[in-house]
């Protein structure tokens, strides 16, 4: 006989052939937003889903959080329907450019929803004061939402996510309009989700960022997914090796050039200075600047 | 941060209602929607002043000053609450899904109907509170000036040779003209036809997503509903008569479908200083209850299948 399967063996996610079509007014042929995606996060890992817009990330994340019905298919939040209301006990999310409400006080924002989540008294404040303290915003706990920055917006909008200690946060857009130096502060606070076990599944235009972040990576391009896998596996080209020296001298890069070109089936590709990013020199700029 | 010791917390569903009805009516309030309590001050104020009597008798004196007072009063109760109720009831839900709010509160584990039935307690609350402060401004006013009209007549009555009698009964009349239990009970009624408007209001806007156009739909039934005693007469009388076909069928629809707010017309007679009795203020409220929860329990219907 077999047993239920153990905790451990539960994906945080899993979407199943998913396929989503919405109606259309114009025209009888209905919309296919999402077509037989499949996808499976297990507990811990990074996943960022990456495609053009309009290619069905955001249905498919709203597929998983039971804000639409799949129209065939079948997605679970660590082995829960998504469609039951339960499924959301585990699980935060961040919409594209949320709003919020402009009449509450970032501390008030996490407290409605703390409690929409069952917290309160003591344990709610405690969890309120620490996650104003992670994502940096103690200085603005009372000031209302309406006067808050768009990078701040996303910041509160991450808090409120990780309001019920959940062990899934679905993030869509995440950095969405917001300067290198505000996108920074949250890759670093989805590095800080990573350390503690916390599986992130997030959407992004930032291919870069996705790269920095995310252990595995699926590629969606008109509702289906054309490429998925870790991404260390996707990324690497397999008959390329990379050497990187620091202070080689002209001397030595000579004789290395030689070397490679007296052994038979090899062939130097090229030779040169690596880059930095454009991201990493402007905020090291910036820093500069304000020292 | 504390690590995910995985505890799911099941919060009840009065619990999530309350925190969403307290935060609609915060975020209501925090649009300043008191502020109109200031005009309504000025109107029972106003009111004061408004004595349209032409005749010289002690009994005419100031009652119909008294029923200025109430009437007006009355009024701007009707106005503010049906217009408040609809309005902000219109505004939420599309707000929330507009600014992605709405995201964000059901990926939590929210039940869809405690969000609705929260929004829709949220907007009461807020009728209610300005109902109660209407309310005792107007019982204040008309308090003071009963007390003034009355004993203004008592000096005419006693003047003009009156008995004491008659002078007592005179005062009796007045008194009836002034705060009572009928007027509460009115104020009450005036809270159930809102009651009504706000979850009809509710169930235009989980299938629209405009705050206008729920608003007019909201406000043609409202005024439909006024009809609906003489549609539930025509189609008994046209099915005597053994006519039929489709007056029939529409009558039958508003009969059957909209609330009858003919009957809240008992505020008029309380206003004349008639009672209010017991049986039909219970009639109004089993009414009012029957059509919100009819209301919201469609709205849910509609809003559990609803994709954003």
């Amino acid at each position: 006989m077999i047993g239920p399967p153990m905790a451990e063996t539960v994906p945080a996610v899993e979407i199943r052939n998913l396929v989503k079509d919405f109606k259309t007014s114009f025209r009888r042929q209905p919309l296919r937003a999402v077509d037989g995606v499949s996808i499976r996060i297990e507990p811990g890992e990074v996943y960022g889903l990456i495609g053009p817009n309009g290619s069905g990330k955001s249905t498919t994340m709203k597929a998983l959080l039971g804000l639409v019905a799949p129209t065939a298919g079948a997605c679970a939040i660590f082995g829960k329907d998504s469609l039951k209301v339960d499924s959301r006990d585990d699980v935060g999310f961040l919409p594209e450019n949320p709003y919020f409400y402009k009449h509450l006080s970032g501390a008030e924002t996490l407290r409605f929803y703390g409690k929409l989540c069952g917290l309160g008294g003591r344990c709610l404040q405690e969890r309120v004061d620490e996650l104003l303290a992670l994502v940096d915003l103690e200085a603005a706990r009372d000031r209302r939402l309406g006067g808050y920055s768009k990078g701040m917006l996303q910041r509160i909008g991450l808090a409120q996510a990780l309001i019920q200690e959940p062990r899934l946060v679905i993030l869509d857009e995440p950095t969405a309009g917001v300067d290198p130096v505000g996108s920074r502060q949250i890759r670093d606070l989805i590095f800080k989700l990573r350390e503690r076990g916390i599986t992130v599944f997030l959407c992004s235009h930032l291919l870069e960022q996705v790269q920095e972040v995310c252990d595995q990576v699926g590629i969606i391009f008109q509702g289906r997914m054309i490429r998925e896998g870790r991404l260390d596996d996707l990324i690497a080209i397999e008959d390329q090796t990379e050497i990187v020296l620091r202070d080689a001298s002209p001397g030595l890069i000579s004789q290395i050039t030689a070397l490679v070109e007296n052994t038979p089936g090899t062939t130097l590709v090229r030779t040169g200075k690596p880059r930095t990013t454009l991201e990493r020199l402007f905020l090291r700029e910036i820093r500069a600047e304000e020292r | 941060m504390s690590t995910s010791a995985h505890s799911p917390r099941q919060g009840s569903h009065c619990g999530r209602i309350l925190v969403i009805a307290v935060h609609a009516f915060t975020q209501l309030a925090r649009m300043k929607v008191f502020y109109f309590l200031a005009i309504f001050a000025v109107l029972a104020i106003v009111s004061n002043f408004l004595d349209w009597s032409q005749l010289a008798g002690p009994e005419a004196v100031g009652v119909n000053v008294l029923r200025t007072i109430k009437s007006t009063s009355f009024g701007a109760m009707h106005l503010f609450s049906v217009v408040l109720s609809v309005v902000a009831t219109a505004l939420l839900l599309p707000k929330d899904a507009e600014d992605r709010t709405l995201y964000t509160i059901l990926a939590k584990p929210v039940p869809r109907i405690d969000y609705l039935v929260g929004k829709l307690a949220g907007v009461l609350l807020l009728v209610f509170v300005s109902l109660v402060l209407m309310d005792v401004l107007m019982t204040v006013v008309l308090q003071i000036r009963t007390m003034m009209v009355a004993a203004e007549q008592e000096t005419m009555a006693a003047a003009m040779g009156y008995t004491p009698e008659a002078i007592a009964s005179l005062r009796a009349d007045t008194l009836a003209n002034g705060s009572s239990w009928a007027l509460q009970g009115a104020v009450f009624a005036v809270f159930l036809r809102a009651s009504i408007m706000a979850s009809l209001a509710l169930l235009v806007s989980t299938f629209s997503s405009s705050t206008l156009f729920t608003t007019m739909v909201s406000f043609v039934v409202y005024f439909i509903g006024h009809f609906q005693a003489d549609a539930r007469d025509f189609y008994l009388q046209a099915g005597q008569a053994g006519q039929g076909g489709l007056e029939r069928a529409i009558t039958l629809l508003v009969a059957l479908v909209l609330p009858d707010f003919q009957l809240f017309n008992v505020i008029d007679a309380v206003i004349e200083g008639q009672a209010l009795p017991v049986r039909m203020l219970g009639q109004l409220t089993l009414l009012g209850l029957f059509y919100a929860v009819v209301f919201t329990l469609a709205s849910w219907f509609i809003f559990s299948d609803k994709e954003f």
